[in-house]
């Protein structure tokens, strides 16, 4: 008979930014009994998910699954809401196109037992719906969160959310308190290895030693603990993503707008996240170009500028040791997909969560399940640089064969192959590709369909009927977020 | 040009069994206009007529064809599949049902099999099966198509049980009306084009030559397209599945005997034998390793556990586990046994087919010209369908602690490919299920398997042993009285199947 794992007694998380104080907030609510602790060293300036003001519509389930009320968040850490995101001249001059969230769910998926069993994600894609509702709302300016487990116009709208860093990661301290999480602020003086490929404790500076079960980098780029491992190895992104530096500007004047854009600049891009708490913007300093012309393009006063070296750790968990965000993958904060890749990685572990003995079979598919999401995320990201015109902003692109297959497929065919653990919906990555400015092919079937055009003008006249009564229902969005 | 206004591709599908017409008639529904349909099919050549019992899947092809449920169902004298029966797999005098569904729900983030786990260890749980809609509802013979929304009503789904001998013909019957053209005629040879070496014409015994620009080989297990002309290497898969013969005999139903909404697989000492329950009579079969039985003992032996009256008398077929390298090659796709065989233990032959169907027409060769990329991408896909089907029925023979015939110490002690490997290794020493969304097979099917041939992980999430068990156990306690109470309002099989039946037979 099967027996209950013996639960790990102490965590010791590395890192205090908002990623490591979410992590030791699921780790402490998954463990009721164990001691968590979170080593509060100085954020690592360049640990990008940390510094993310936004993620996107994964990071809401997470919230709520870990009991962050997205009220708390809009109220305290200036919270809003982004229905879309924007991208500006991909394709070519003047061209333009929204990437909004969610799929507008396949009826015949719509079962419990068709998601869990049947059926299978077989997206032969087909073309594009008629429309998306975000984008219209976002186009009106227009918006409330829809009211929970009520039929509305709004139900199938998916959002992100935005925040201020300070204010959310201060709510996250204060949750984390809550719940009992332990901090030891210091400096990590020395690492003990435990012999077996992992660490048997940390020693902080002027603080004794930190011994666990389980430990969590979450330092940022500098990987502090899992660097410190034998099996340690870096994969390059460097060859697929062309960006190496990327420069903040210092925030502009709040705004509440429902949409973020990215914008393909000669110089560049320039990503624009609008909120209350201020104007984000940064440009992706394209190769070759002048620090002048790229601080001309950036268009505001700067706050910083980054090297960027992208890449992941081939394996992200070595011996008790799982690194999550920058400590696991580095790469440019262009489709605010830092700190949702560091959301699923810190979820997979929870799903996964091991015991006091780690069992090498359950570190490997973490590893594997963990690398598939992040090489769908470095694509998602190569996807971008292969758009007609950012190559002639950022080079001929070298395309990774999984995407090179994808977007062949899409330009003839129509069609998306199925990812496993990918990042984004299949629908939502046809959106995107749209936007970039790619030629969605036309698959057999759609050039087959007997009478497309009176079908497609009864989905289009369906669409319009739901966009008016979302229209009809949703306030401005300023009027939403006065209540 | 565009590709509207080309010519259709000219499609030859050489067979007119199950696989044969599933082909031409969805490529001919589905692709109007952009090709044309010939069939070739021979009435001296019998067909296998595989797959008595299918999976959910099927539905989707018979409404995406336009084809009504009733109508189909009377047609080929079908009654619903809620899951499988199980018997004497893990160890003889213990059964269980794969559902067509799942078992409880996730709870803190920790799937529901471990909480059941602990649940059992402190022998405070039932079988897992009490806890899936499927299950209940199957063991008492009842059925009702599931809700279409989040609820308990929702969390199983169906196919159907239908005699295979009338399903091609039922497909026949349909792809002539979409306008396939049937020829009747045997090929004697298959004329090659000289420049690249494509598969140019099927030459028929009486002169006639039917060319072609995409050849769909559905020829069975001769394979004479892609396995004759094209020589394309075969993988043997025997070594992890050796069972390569079944002895079929259909017999009248047992009088009074409640008819099942469940295929029925009892394992054998050199096989298993299956039992699926028609509208009209009871299909049988003793599935075996000729390694291990001879074809007289296997008929035989289907002589004297089958339950009803015999309809006919024993029919062997021969077949070998494995597929193709490569499923299309050059212009030539294989659908069905043509392309490879996986014995019919989880009901997967038409399945395979259909799935082949499915790619072969999202990759179908733009403009009438086939470019490798597509080829490439469709022979990927159904390489992944074929595997994760292949680990999956070797996990039926090798989880057992049956070691009494010389079938079952081999295929218990047999080493298995190494992606199976890593799953079990996964499942011991953690409880858990190696992931994927794509393919066959998820999470509950593989714990069905494993809980059901008592192959229970060493250890489960520690998370599972936090709650006070007896409160978890008044929470398995209510889902399985919800279940209760939902079969208990599910009208009998075969009630629901004869006012069904009727009721759209004649709508007035």
């Amino acid at each position: 008979m099967s027996a209950a794992r013996d639960p790990l007694q102490r965590v010791v998380v590395a890192g205090a930014g908002q990623l490591g104080v979410l992590a030791a907030i699921g780790l402490r609510r998954a463990l009721p009994g164990a001691e968590v602790v979170v080593l509060g060293l100085a954020p690592d300036p360049g640990a990008l998910a940390d510094r993310a003001a936004t993620a996107l519509p994964f990071t809401n389930r997470l919230h709520d699954r870990l009991g962050i009320a997205e009220n708390d968040i809009v109220t305290r850490a200036q919270g809003s809401h982004r229905l879309v995101t924007r991208y500006f001249g991909w394709g070519e001059e003047g061209q333009g196109g929204a990437m909004p969230y969610g799929a507008s769910i396949d009826p015949a998926l719509r079962t419990r037992f068709a998601q869990e069993w049947g059926g299978g994600p077989r997206n032969a894609a087909g073309q594009m719906p008629a429309g998306s509702l975000g984008e219209v709302l976002a186009d009106a300016g227009r918006f409330a969160v829809p009211p929970e487990g009520e039929p509305s116009p709004l139900a199938e709208v998916d959002y992100a959310l935005r925040w201020h860093p300070d204010g959310y990661r201060a709510l996250l301290i204060e949750t984390a308190r809550k719940l009992g999480v332990i901090h030891a602020p210091g400096e990590l003086a020395a690492i003990e290895p435990d012999g077996a490929g992992g660490i048997a404790a940390l020693s902080i500076a002027g603080a004794g030693r930190l011994p666990a079960d389980l430990f969590v980098d979450c330092t940022g780029p500098a990987a502090l603990l899992l660097t410190a491992l034998p099996g340690f190895a870096l994969e390059d992104w460097s060859v697929e993503l062309p960006l190496r530096r990327l420069i903040v500007a210092r925030p502009q004047q709040g705004m509440l707008a429902l949409e973020d854009r990215f914008s393909l600049l000669s110089e560049g891009w320039l990503g624009e996240v609008a909120g209350r708490a201020g104007l984000q913007i940064a440009l992706g300093v394209a190769p070759g170009v002048t620090e002048d012309a790229a601080l001309r393009a950036l268009g505001a006063p700067p706050l910083a500028g980054f090297q960027l070296e992208p890449g992941r750790a081939r394996a992200p968990w070595l011996g008790n040791v799982v690194a999550l965000g920058d400590a696991a993958a580095r790469f440019e904060p262009l489709a605010h997909l830092n700190l949702d890749l560091a959301h699923r990685q810190l979820d997979l572990l929870l799903e996964l969560l091991p015991g006091r003995a780690i069992e090498p079979p359950e570190r490997a598919e973490y590893n594997r399940r963990s690398a598939l999401t992040m090489d769908a995320v470095r694509d998602t990201l190569a996807a971008h640089y292969a758009a007609p015109a950012a190559q002639r902003v950022f080079g001929l692109p070298i395309l990774p064969p999984a995407l090179a297959g994808a977007l062949d497929q899409f330009a003839r065919r129509g069609r998306l192959p199925f990812r496993e653990e990918a990042p984004l919906l299949g629908q939502e990555f046809q959106a995107l590709l749209a936007a970039l400015g790619f030629t969605q092919g036309r698959g057999p079937q759609a050039v087959a369909a007997q009478g497309p055009a009176a079908s497609a003008a009864a989905e289009a006249l369906r669409f319009r009927r739901q966009a008016e009564a979302a229209l009809a229902f949703a306030p401005p969005y300023a009027e939403f977020m006065v209540r | 040009m565009s590709i509207e206004q080309r010519q259709p591709v000219r499609v030859v599908v050489l067979g007119g069994g199950t696989a044969g017409w599933m082909s031409a008639a969805g490529i001919a529904a589905l692709l109007p206009g952009l090709a044309s349909v010939t069939l070739v099919e021979s009435e001296d050549i019998g067909i296998v007529g595989v797959g008595e019992a299918t999976l959910p899947h099927i539905r989707g092809y018979v409404e995406k064809l336009g084809i009504e449920e009733a109508a189909f169902m009377r047609a080929t004298h079908a009654t619903y599949k809620l899951g499988i029966d199980f018997r004497d797999f893990g160890r003889i005098g213990e059964s269980y049902i794969h559902p067509f569904g799942s078992f409880g729900e996730k709870v803190a983030e920790v799937a529901f099999h471990h909480y059941w786990l602990e649940l059992a260890r402190q022998g405070l749980a039932g079988p897992l099966g009490d806890y899936s809609l499927a299950v209940a509802a199957a063991r008492a013979n009842r059925f009702t198509p599931p809700a279409q929304d989040q609820s308990l009503a929702s969390t199983y789904g169906y196919a159907y049980q239908f005699d295979a001998t009338l399903f091609g013909p039922f497909m026949r019957e349909h792809g002539l009306k979409l306008g396939v053209e049937r020829i009747e005629g045997l090929v004697t040879s298959v004329e090659r084009e000289a420049a690249g070496g494509d598969v140019g014409a099927l030459a028929l015994e009486d002169g006639r030559r039917i060319e072609g620009d995409l050849f769909i080989d559905c020829s069975g297990f001769r394979s004479l397209l892609l396995g004759g002309e094209l020589a394309e290497p075969w993988e043997d898969w025997s070594r992890w599945l050796p069972c390569d013969r079944a002895a079929a005999m259909p017999c009248a139903h047992v009088p009074g005997a409640p008819l099942r909404p469940y295929t029925t697989a009892a394992a054998m000492p050199a096989g298993w034998r299956w039992q699926i329950p028609l509208q009209h009579r009871m299909g049988n079969g003793y599935v075996f390793a000729s390694g291990f039985l001879s074809e007289d003992e296997a008929c035989a032996a289907i002589r004297a556990s089958a339950e009803g009256e015999p309809l006919a008398d024993p029919r062997v077929l021969r077949f070998r586990a494995g597929r193709r390298r490569n499923s299309w090659q050059r212009n030539v796709v294989a659908v069905g046994l043509a392309s490879g065989f996986l014995e019919p233990l989880e009901s997967t032959s038409i399945y395979l087919a259909q799935m082949a169907i499915t790619y072969l027409i999202e990759l179908f060769p733009e403009a009438g010209r086939i470019d490798d990329r597509d080829r490439d991408e469709f022979n990927r896909l159904v390489d992944m369908e074929y595997d994760r089907v292949r680990d999956f029925l070797i996990l039926h023979y090798h989880a057992t602690t049956r070691d009494d015939s010389p079938f079952w110490d081999h295929v218990r002690t047999m080493e298995v490919p190494a992606s199976l490997a890593d799953k079990l290794e996964l499942w011991r020493r953690a409880g858990r299920i190696e992931k994927y969304s794509d393919g066959l097979f998820y999470d509950a099917s593989w714990i069905a398997v494993y809980v059901g041939q008592g192959l229970l992980p060493q250890r489960h999430d520690a998370r599972a042993a936090f709650a006070d068990p007896m409160r978890v156990k008044a929470a398995l306690d209510r889902l399985r009285q919800a279940i209760g109470e939902e079969v208990a309002a599910m009208p009998g099989h075969e009630a629901f199947l004869t006012s069904e039946t009727t009721r759209l037979a004649d709508p007035a």
